[in-house]
This record gives structure tokens, sequence and C-alpha cells, in this order.
């Protein structure tokens, strides 16, 4: 009943989205790390990646890679000034006063979009070379994918040599450890968190294009489900693990890819529904992950 | 020469005080020893200093400046290092990495340098570079803990009860350690609860009772007066 | 003023409970039916907030699933009441034998609270694994749920007419079912504060670790919280599809639980009264902007007014808005210094 090729093919795609939300649990997991915070945000991110890459390369027509580092740019921004202006004074207060203002700031952003480019969604068209049609012996692919896996793939290369030999990236990872040891060896916290910040938030706005480019719309709501999915990713993958982030990244795309794919077609509308169950099984059997330590309550 | 004043420092955990009036000097090149039983206010003294707890009211001077304003980074790099309680290594990452970040700061060429000199203080760090923190003993945690504190090349060293559940024969080299350090001219603000220790390695030394300041003077002195004797010595 | 507040708190509450319903009177037979309107879903808004603040103000969890256990009721209740002529004709399921056969409907009462206690049930079986962990974990995983619930309410085409949703619920809703439904739940959650059960409670959102070390033994307490605040989440829920006449899967979304988490941050979470007056200000608020959006053709004004006044309570008035003032402290409970 299901080929090799059809299997082929799903696999393919559950790696293009796992891709993305490993990328999207990359920037959270650090993030959290250091804050426990989940960052609802994150998820607004990667609609304003995709609409300033949209407004920049269809709308202002420049080339395609100004478009891109102006998404990577305006993400970095953006993340910054979230920090600077909506978390930075509520620091060593209360964990859930963090997580509400990150709620408020994700409406925020998404209204301001939706207030800006009106409600209703747009025919994402990315450049001519990305949208070239592959066969190989029978899985049909676009350039598009191949550019996802590759980009994130360095991406995340990138990140892990960051942290494992950079200065400032082995003080990110002290600091998610333990503040206040972090700022005994004299390590500026607001300085590696701002860092981090600006990253995760660069590289979420650079998902946003893959995203609209993938699936070829873009909507002022795009971000929600895929900042969210990226937490239920870090779960999966571990809490307080960078390569469990990433890891729980690609098991999610592959499972919501495979379930839709091989159970019968009525369980398609369920997808999200079973990215959930799936959340709450792994919390049930077994918290920690597949990388992840004890957390302390 | 004062190398530190503390002056007249009050510290509250929310509204429950932990510190009251609290002043206290440590002169340049001594070594010297604050005691007084669990619960006395030492490690929120030291805290204090080092900046992760900002006083309520009070003034800290470092080398005839007020630093109570800045923040522990700030301190760090004006030379105050702490060793704090329980070592708080980072215990994910390497020893190495642990003993760069002691170095944080610095932008010297000497780093290596004195990573070469940790290592011939503690020949165990150097069998354990590349091993993660988190799996060596408490002994030798703590020599980590002493070892990325020196790494900031401090001028005062602030010690929390570097002596607490070790093992007596890893106490006295401990100890051997602290008086090689002092003998390298750094100036060492102890905390102990094992007065026995504390008495022999400081110049000075200070008693606190339930935040506040008992009593002061040099070891042998202090040690005579028959209350600290009994709290102290059991005896 | 000094003779007010010596006054047993029981007499207080009948007294408050006894001006309420003097105030709605008047409002009901003075009022115009559009002003009646906003108030009744202020109602039906403040039930739903302060039994979210049950779990999210008292006990210092964090749920985000709040419009699923509405939801739930909603359906529930619902699937109860509807009419048994319309179900043919709307191709919703008759009732099984053992809740009364295909002849029978329920009453407006009993389905409402069977619907508040499926929702309770809902929360027993999400909460059981979710509340031994960490409180961020409730927090996605109450969202979870949430999605989970308003996937089914899609997909169960048969049970519940899919995305088309359910329209010609009877209007059993009125003013009178809101408030006593407002009062019953402000007077259970605030004889729970001041049980053994509440003291317990607020131990827990002070430290888990030094209520843990007081012998008390947080999973039972914040199970409880969780399950009593579904149950009234939802009644919340019941409530408003017998207002509203209809109800449809994706009503019952992120927006609707964020909407809830604003009137409570906004009232005060930790105040008895706070929600209500949280509810009060959202949805009177929403009344005021909806023209002006609509108007100006600035969709996202609403929301964006709502996300600011959240962020900025955050910010600089983290208590809320009833949690400094001193008129609605008679009934509020002392709160401990936020932390
Ligand atoms: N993080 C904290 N929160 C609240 N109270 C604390 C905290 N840390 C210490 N205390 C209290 O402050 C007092 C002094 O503690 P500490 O400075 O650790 O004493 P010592 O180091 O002398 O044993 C104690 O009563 C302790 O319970
Ligand atoms: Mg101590």
């Amino acid at each position: 009943m299901f080929t090799g090729t059809y299997v082929a093919q799903q696999l393919l795609n559950g790696v293009v989205l796992g891709s993305m939300y490993a990328l999207l649990a990359l920037g959270m997991t650090v993030v959290y790390g250091i804050l426990r915070l989940i960052n609802f945000a994150h998820g607004a991110l990667v609609t304003v990646g995709a609409f300033t890459f949209f407004g920049i390369f269809v709308a202002l027509g420049w080339p395609f890679s100004l478009a891109l580092a102006a998404a990577l740019l305006v993400g970095g921004v953006m993340g910054l000034l979230l920090d600077l202006v909506g978390y930075r004074k509520l620091r060593g207060g209360p964990e859930v006063s963090l997580l509400i203002t990150s709620l408020g700031i994700y409406i925020l952003l998404e209204n301001f979009i939706k207030l800006l480019a009106t409600p209703q969604p747009y025919a994402f068209r990315p450049p001519a070379f990305l949208t070239q049609l592959h066969n190989v012996s029978g899985v049909a692919f676009r350039t598009v994918d191949i550019f996802i896996v590759i980009v994130s793939v360095l991406i995340m290369v990138a990140f892990a040599v960051f942290v494992k030999r950079t200065k400032l990236g082995i003080a990110m990872r002290a600091t998610a450890e333990s503040v206040e040891a972090a700022q005994l060896v004299g390590i500026n916290v607001n300085h590696v968190v701002a860092v981090a910040f600006v990253l995760g938030s660069a590289v979420a706005a650079v998902t946003g294009f893959m995203w609209g480019a993938k699936y070829g719309q873009i909507a002022y709501d795009m971000g929600f489900m895929a900042g969210v999915k990226a937490f239920v990713a870090i779960v999966i993958g571990g809490i307080g693990s960078i390569p469990g982030a990433m890891i729980g990244g690609f098991v999610l795309g592959l499972v919501e890819t495979l379930a839709v794919g091989f159970l019968p077609p009525g369980f398609a509308e369920y997808r999200d529904a079973i990215v959930f169950t799936l959340l709450i099984l792994v919390l049930l059997f077994k918290p920690t992950g597949i990388m992840g330590r004890k957390e302390a309550v | 020469m004062p190398l530190l004043e503390v002056e007249r420092i009050h510290v509250y955990y929310g509204v429950i005080p932990a510190l009251m009036d609290l002043s206290l000097t440590v002169d340049e090149g001594r070594v010297v020893a604050l005691v007084g039983a669990n619960g006395a206010g030492k490690s929120t003294t030291l805290k204090a200093i080092a900046g992760v707890l900002r006083p309520r009211s009070g003034r800290i001077l470092f080398r005839d400046r007020d630093i109570t304003r800045l923040g522990a980074d700030r301190r760090v790099r004006m030379g105050i290092a702490l060793v704090p309680e329980g070592r708080q290594i980072f215990s994910t990452l390497s020893v190495r990495e642990n003993l760069l970040l002691g170095a944080y700061h610095r932008r010297d060429q000497e780093v290596k340098k004195d990573l070469e000199w940790i290592y011939s203080l503690f020949p165990i760090l150097r069998e354990r570079m590349h091993q993660v923190a988190g799996t060596m003993s408490g002994g030798e945690q703590q020599m980590l803990a002493f070892g990325r504190a020196l790494m900031a090349r401090p001028k005062l060293l602030l010690l929390d009860e570097p002596s607490l559940g070790l093992a007596p024969l890893v106490v006295r080299e401990i100890y051997q350690v602290i008086e090689r350090i002092r003998d390298a001219s750094i100036t060492i603000f102890l905390v102990e609860q094992n007065v026995n220790m504390a008495m022999h390695v400081a110049n000075y030394m200070y008693v606190m009772e339930a935040g506040r300041l008992k009593m002061e003077g040099v070891p042998q002195e202090v040690m005579r007066d028959e209350d600290i004797k009994r709290a102290y010595l059991g005896g | 003023m000094r003779r007010w507040t010596s006054l047993p708190g029981g007499v207080k509450f009948l007294i408050g409970v006894g001006l309420l319903f003097l105030v709605l009177f008047v409002a009901n037979s003075t009022l115009n039916r559009y002003v009646l309107h906003v108030i009744i879903l202020i109602g039906i808004y403040s039930v739903a907030t302060t039994s979210l603040n049950l779990t999210n103000g008292y006990t210092g969890l964090f749920s985000l699933g709040h419009a699923g256990f509405m939801a739930v009721g909603a359906y529930v209740a619902t699937l109860l009441t509807f009419p048994v002529r319309l179900r043919i004709a709307y191709n919703l399921p008759l009732l099984p034998h053992f809740l009364g056969g295909p002849d029978y409907q329920w009453p407006f009462l009993p389905a409402l609270i069977v619907g508040g206690l499926v929702a309770a049930v809902a929360a027993l079986l999400v909460g059981a694994p979710v509340l031994r962990l960490r409180g961020h974990y409730l927090s996605v995983a109450s969202l979870g749920f949430m999605v989970i619930i308003t996937t089914l309410a899609k997909g169960l085409k048969d049970l519940t007419r899919g995305a088309a949703g359910i329209q010609a619920i009877p209007r059993y809703t009125d003013i009178w079912w809101v408030y006593a439904w407002l009062v019953v739940t402000i007077y259970v959650i605030w004889r729970l504060l001041n049980s053994s059960y509440g003291r317990a409670m607020l131990a827990i959102r002070e430290s888990e670790t030094a209520a843990q070390a007081q012998g008390i033994h947080p999973m039972r307490y914040k199970l409880l919280s969780f399950v009593i605040g579904a149950f009234f989440a939802g009644i919340a829920g019941g409530l408003y599809a017998h207002f509203a006449r209809s109800i449809r899967p994706y009503e019952f979304s992120f927006y609707m639980t964020f909407h809830i988490v604003i009137m409570l941050i906004i009232g005060g979470a930790g105040t008895l009264l706070g929600p209500t007056v949280g509810a009060a200000i959202v949805v009177a608020l929403k009344y005021v902007l909806k023209p002006v959006e609509e108007g100006l053709g600035i969709y996202g004004l609403v929301e964006i007014v709502y996300a600011l006044m959240l962020i900025g309570v955050m910010l600089w008035r983290p208590e809320g808005i009833a949690g400094g003032v001193n008129p609605l402290r008679f009934l509020v409970a002392r709160k401990g210094e936020r932390r």
C-alpha cells in the first residue's frame, strides 16, 4: 500500500519541517536555559521575518540575498528590543511574569503585523531558482527543500562551534547552568542574555522566510503554532540540552509529517492534536525527554 | 592599609533581615577570618561584598572606591573573587572551560601563563583538564573553584567555608594552598566554621552572631573569650 | 468604616450579594438590551476569570487551557439541552438511554453542572501527569489540551457538527443565572481559601519546597485547584453557549484563553474580586473600541490595546488594578509579599 517512494517522500518532508522546528527550538532553548522563560514571542519573530522578506523582496523588488539579510537583521534587532524593553526589568522576579509578558508581546506583534498587512494571507513566491522541481527516482522536491535543510544544518553547526569554542559561547552555557555563579566569574549576564535573544530571534526570522518559501503562504498568525511546537520539540529532546532541542525538532517534524502521511486521510486535520498528544505522552512517560537531565521543580 | 571596608551595611532577604549594621575592614596582604554559627550571616556577608546581594543601606569600599552599586561582574574586574559555599563550579563544563571562565574579563596575554600556575598549584586539575567538572570528587571540585577564582587575578579572595564537607586530609591540602596564595600576596577574607583551621592562618578575626558582629581581634585574643571558646571549641 | 470591617465575613458577603442583586435588578429594568448584553458577558467572563484565578492566582500554576475547559462545558451542556425536534434537523445525535433516551432533553441547571463535571474530569486526566513537573510544563501542556479539544470539536462531526458549529441553542442564560453562578463561584473559592485547603494552596504558591517541609503534599492541592478551576470554566462555557446561542470550535481558541488571562492580570491575580474587575474593564473596553476598529478599518487595534495593557501592568503594576484599590478590599484575601 505504501511504496518505497512514498515513504521516502514523507521522510523528506518530515526532515524539512524538522529542520525548521530545530532552528526555532535552538533559539528558544538557549533563552529558556538562562531565564526559564517559555518565550511565546519567539513565534512572532517567525512572522516578522517572513513579512520582512516578503516586503523587501516582493514589494520593493530588492535582490534575494539583501532581503534575507534584512530579515536576519530585523529579527536580531527585534530580539534585542524585546529583551531590553520587555524582559530585562522582570528578571529576578517570579518566572511566571516573564511568561505572561511574552504572551503579551506575542499578541502585540501579531496584531501589529495584522494591522500593517491586513488579516488576509499572502501568497509567498520565493525566487525562481528555489522553486525548481527535481525528481530523484520518484521522490519529488524543490530546490527550496534542499536549501532549507542545508542552511539549517549550517546554522546548527555554526551554533555548535559558537557554544563549544568561543568564550562567549562557553559563558552562555555557564550562565544557563547558574546565573549567580556566572556573575561571580565576571560574566555580564545581561550581555549574555541579550546575545541569546539576538541570535535566537535572527534565526527565527530566517526560519520565517523558510516557512513561507516551503508552504507558499504567509499570514499574520503563522508564527504562533510554530513557536509553541518548537517548545514541544524542546521537551521531546530534553529540556536543558542544546543538542536535545535540535534532535527534538527533527523528531517532531518527522512524527507530525509521518502521522499525517500514514494515518487514514481523515486524520490529517488532527495534526496539531497529534503533536500535543505526543507532548503529554512524553511528559507522562519520559519527562526528561531524549537527552535532558532532571529539572528541579 | 585597608583594601576593603564594609560600613554599616544592612542586608535583607525580602522582608527578613540577614545582616544588621555590619562593619568590618580587611587590610591589604592579610588573612582575615570571619567565624560564626550556622545561619549567622557569613555567606550573606561575602555575597554582599562580591555583589550578588545588595545592601539596603550602608557602603562598601574597595581600594577607597565606593563599589556599593556595582554589579558582581564589575567587582570581579576590579579584583574581588569569591569561592562560593558549595563551590558552584559549572558542572556541565570541562575543567579547562571552568578555569578559562575565571579569566572571562581579562584581555591580557598572560591567561595561558596563569593557567600553568593553577596547574602547578593543583596538579590534579591538569590531569582532569578535559573532564566534565561535575564528575570530579568534592575535594577536586573545591580545588577547581579555587583555581577558577585565582584565574581572575584577584587582589582580594573571598573564601566561603572551603573545608566544608571535605575529608581531613583534603582539608589540610586546601589550607596549604591557602598559605601559598597568601604568600603570593593575595589578600584573603576567609569564612569558616572550622575555627581551629581558621585560627592558624588568620592575622585577624571577626565573630558574627545572628546577623551582627559580636567580637573582633587577633585570633589568640578572641579565643581567650570564654563565650567564644564554649561556642566554637566545644570546651 | 471601622464597624464595616469588624463585621464577620459571612455577613459582609451576604450584604455584598444583596447589593449586587439590587443593582442588577435596577439595571435590568432600566438599561437597554445592548448594555444588558454587555453586563451578562461581563458576568460570564467573571466566572471564567475567577475560576482561572484559583489555579493561576492562588496556587501559582499557570494554566493556558482555560478556553479548552470552557469548550468542554459548552459542548456537553449544549448536547444535553438541545431540543429534540431540532436534533434531527441539525443532524445532532439523540440522547442515549442512560442520559434520558431519544425523546428527552435536559433542563438547563443539571446540563450546566454535568458540563462542569466533564471539564473537571478532563482536568484530572491532564493535570495528573503534568502537575508533578515544573510549572512551565503545565502552561504548554494545558495549551496543548486546548488545541486537542478544539481539534476534536472540529473533527468529531457526528457529535459537534464540526467546524460549522452548533446553532439555535436555546437561550436559557440570563442576567440572574450568570450572576447567581458568579456568586457561587466566588463563594466556593472564598470558603476554600479560608479552609485548610486554601492555606495549603497559598503556602505552595509562596514556596513549594517550604510547603512540603510543613507536610503539605503539593500534588494533591495543585490538582484540586486545577480541577475546581476547570469545573467553573465548564460552567462558564455552558453559560456562554446558552447565551450566544451558537458555538463554533474556533471560538474556544488561544485568544479566548488569552483574554481571560488579561482579565485576571489586569484585575489582579490572587485577589477575590480582581477577576471581576478585570473582566468588566476588558469586556467594556472591547465594546468601546470595536466600533473604532471597524470604523477606521484598523484590524487588530483592540488586541494591541489589550496586549499593551497586559505588558504595562506586568512591568509597572504587577499586583493588578484591584490589588491596590481599597474599596474592594473587603473581601480580598490578604496576600503575602509578591515574589
Ligand atoms: N536565599 C535566602 N532567602 C532567605 N533567607 C536566606 C537566604 N539565604 C540565607 N538566608 C537566611 O539568612 C541568614 C544568614 O544566612 P547565611 O548568610 O547563609 O549564614 P551562614 O553562612 O553564616 O551560615 C539565615 O537565617 C538564613 O536562613
Ligand atoms: Mg554559609
